[in-house]
């Protein structure tokens, strides 16, 4: 399964880059790498929310840096 | 410079909102201005190039946000695919209304009618005033163009759809051009292509001007070799240190990791030609992705050994770690590797449009700056041309004085690497190495450079000069150390 991250100008002024840096390490931490692949979006037309975007399983979050954790458990980790 | 001079008014108006985004986001008020930039390029109310300048507007304002790193207003984000670089512009769109089979003034009303009889649809009538096609009868299979005498009788396609080597542009409903993602390989030849610069590439220009003002890490470049003869007479030294000029710590070539690339790529040659099979190149992401979506089958001769970006990078990496890396190109495919492949290792790829941009904006002259040392071999800075990679592992392996007879089809061009492939695929392609470029001409004919081919690889050959072993200068540079393989 994909876990877009958006690397946009707006995503970016978000710190889109700390939050794909928390993604690779927790695809670590649970073990994920064959399952979960890791990629980079371009704009998904979601500038005006308060995070990241983030689109996994067709679905599209909001995340920030902070929050990357709770929602990787929540998400990604348990969809698997 | 003289750069951009024959250039035209579509790739100037790219190169004007890229200059004018890049400004403001130097100036830090992107945020606050870029709403302005269709009003500060197309004032008052006479149109110049459309039907009128609401228009011309508003196609301006697609382009400053692909410029932006986001896509087209009308496109349908939930349908493309998230690393999908190359996007239609829909409102740019003419929505060309072609009829493919046409008769034009060339027709002489002759009385031979040799496409009237050729036609096996009876669709063409013969008249006083020339030959007359019913449309609806036509079923465009072109006899009548190859039986007319007078060659007044012509086939023309949307220049998109011809443009498309993959076929993955359509028309909607309303004739609009449409991408299909799962067949585009982002080559960027449509971009090329479409007169009306209707098709475009979204930018990471201002995410990488963002780092270089941020200033909280160090920001690399990285070169593409194709670069040398974009800026004219400016020599690769004095590019390096325009680069820097922009706030970069550093910049680094990639021809350096494409002597790495030649350095690996050489001893997996021979490796598979003990094994007694073939092995393509895999450095060009519009190849890679052409085997990866068309002929899946193939994709196990692809080499395991990462392009000359991912080699150049991981080599930073493993001497300058938490740097950010920017990859510089004449290639759109690029962004499409790093989006879908390695956004968790490289950080951003441009163009050299983009590059140019962004001197412009910060108003650099490259010729004004001094000299600087080069880093890579000859034949890592060979990669940039058709023919540069079978040459560079041929060299290493006759440097380690093995066979450097390689039997290699190198092919030149989106249509020599289809060709390449359906032989290799049918079991009719008796080589050992397949060199695959998708740009006529290899990297230097990239769909965003600069100069064109002619002018460029003319000053390319005079400076083809570095270090001459490729062994001695990645051992020497210790970069036999770092891996080069997909997936580290």
């Amino acid at each position: 399964m994909d876990l877009m991250v958006c690397v946009g100008s707006s995503c970016h002024l978000q710190n889109s880059r700390d939050v794909i840096k928390r993604f690779k390490e927790l695809i670590e931490e649970y073990h994920l790498e064959g399952s979960v692949e890791l990629k980079g979006s371009f704009c998904m037309g979601h500038c005006a929310d308060a995070g990241v975007c983030v689109k996994y399983a067709d679905e599209i979050y909001s995340v920030r840096p902070e929050t990357a954790d709770e929602f990787f458990k929540t998400t990604v980790a348990k969809a698997d | 410079m003289d750069i951009m001079e024959n250039i035209t008014d579509i790739v100037q108006i790219k190169h004007e909102v890229l200059r004018r985004t890049a400004k403001h986001a130097f100036d830090g008020n992107l945020y606050e201005e870029y709403d302005k930039i269709p009003y500060e390029m197309i004032e008052g109310i006479k149109p110049q190039f459309r039907c009128c300048v609401y228009r011309e507007r508003e196609i301006v304002r697609q382009r400053v946000r692909m410029a932006m790193g986001k896509l087209p207003m009308d496109v349908l984000y939930t349908d493309a695919d998230s690393a999908q670089v190359v996007h239609v512009i829909p409102c740019a769109c003419e929505g060309c209304p072609i009829t493919k089979i046409t008769v034009t003034q060339n027709c002489q009303s002759c009385l031979a009618k040799k496409c009237v009889k050729a036609c096996p649809f009876g669709a063409i009538t013969s008249t006083p005033h020339g030959a007359v096609i019913d449309q609806s009868k036509c079923k465009k299979c072109g006899k009548c163009v190859a039986a007319c005498p007078y060659n007044a009788i012509v086939e023309i396609e949307r220049p998109c759809i011809k443009s498309c080597p993959v076929k993955a542009i359509n028309m909607d409903e309303n004739d609009i051009a449409t991408i299909d993602p799962q067949k585009c390989v982002n080559c960027g030849a449509c971009v090329v292509g479409c007169p009306f610069g209707a098709i475009s590439d979204v930018s990471m220009m201002v995410s990488v001007i963002d780092a270089l003002k941020k200033q909280d890490k160090e920001v690399v470049a990285m070169v593409a070799p194709a670069i040398e003869g974009q800026f004219g007479a400016a020599t690769l030294p004095q590019i390096k240190q325009a680069i820097r000029k922009l706030g970069f710590d550093d910049v680094y070539e990639v021809a350096l990791g494409a002597d790495m690339v030649a350095y690996n790529e050489a001893a997996e040659l021979s490796e598979r030609r003990a094994a007694g099979e073939p092995m393509t190149s895999s450095c060009c992401p519009a190849f890679v992705n052409l085997v990866h979506k068309h002929f899946p089958a193939l994709e196990k001769y692809v080499s395991t050994t990462v392009s000359p970006m991912v080699a150049v990078e991981r080599y930073i990496r493993s001497i300058r770690p938490g740097v950010v890396t920017v990859f510089i190109g004449p290639c759109i495919a690029k962004k499409n590797e790093v989006m879908g492949n390695y956004v968790d290792e490289i950080d951003y790829a441009i163009t050299f449009e983009e590059l140019y941009a962004m001197l412009c904006a910060q108003g650099i002259e490259v010729e004004e700056t001094e000299e600087a040392p080069e880093d890579a071999t000859r034949y890592g800075k060979g990669f940039a041309v058709s023919g540069g990679v079978t040459g560079a592992v041929a060299q290493v392996l006759s440097e380690r004085g093995e066979d450097a007879n390689v039997k290699a089809q190198k092919c030149n061009g989106a249509d020599e690497c289809r060709k390449a492939l359906m032989l290799l695929k049918a079991g009719k392609l008796p080589v050992d190495f397949v060199e695959g470029m998708f740009c006529v001409g290899g990297c230097m004919g990239g769909p965003a450079t600069l100069m064109e081919i002619q002018k460029s690889k003319k000053v390319f050959d005079t400076r083809l000069g570095g270090a001459e072993s490729v062994v001695e200068n990645v051992e020497s540079k210790g970069l036999d150390k770092a891996n080069v393989h997909r997936h580290a």
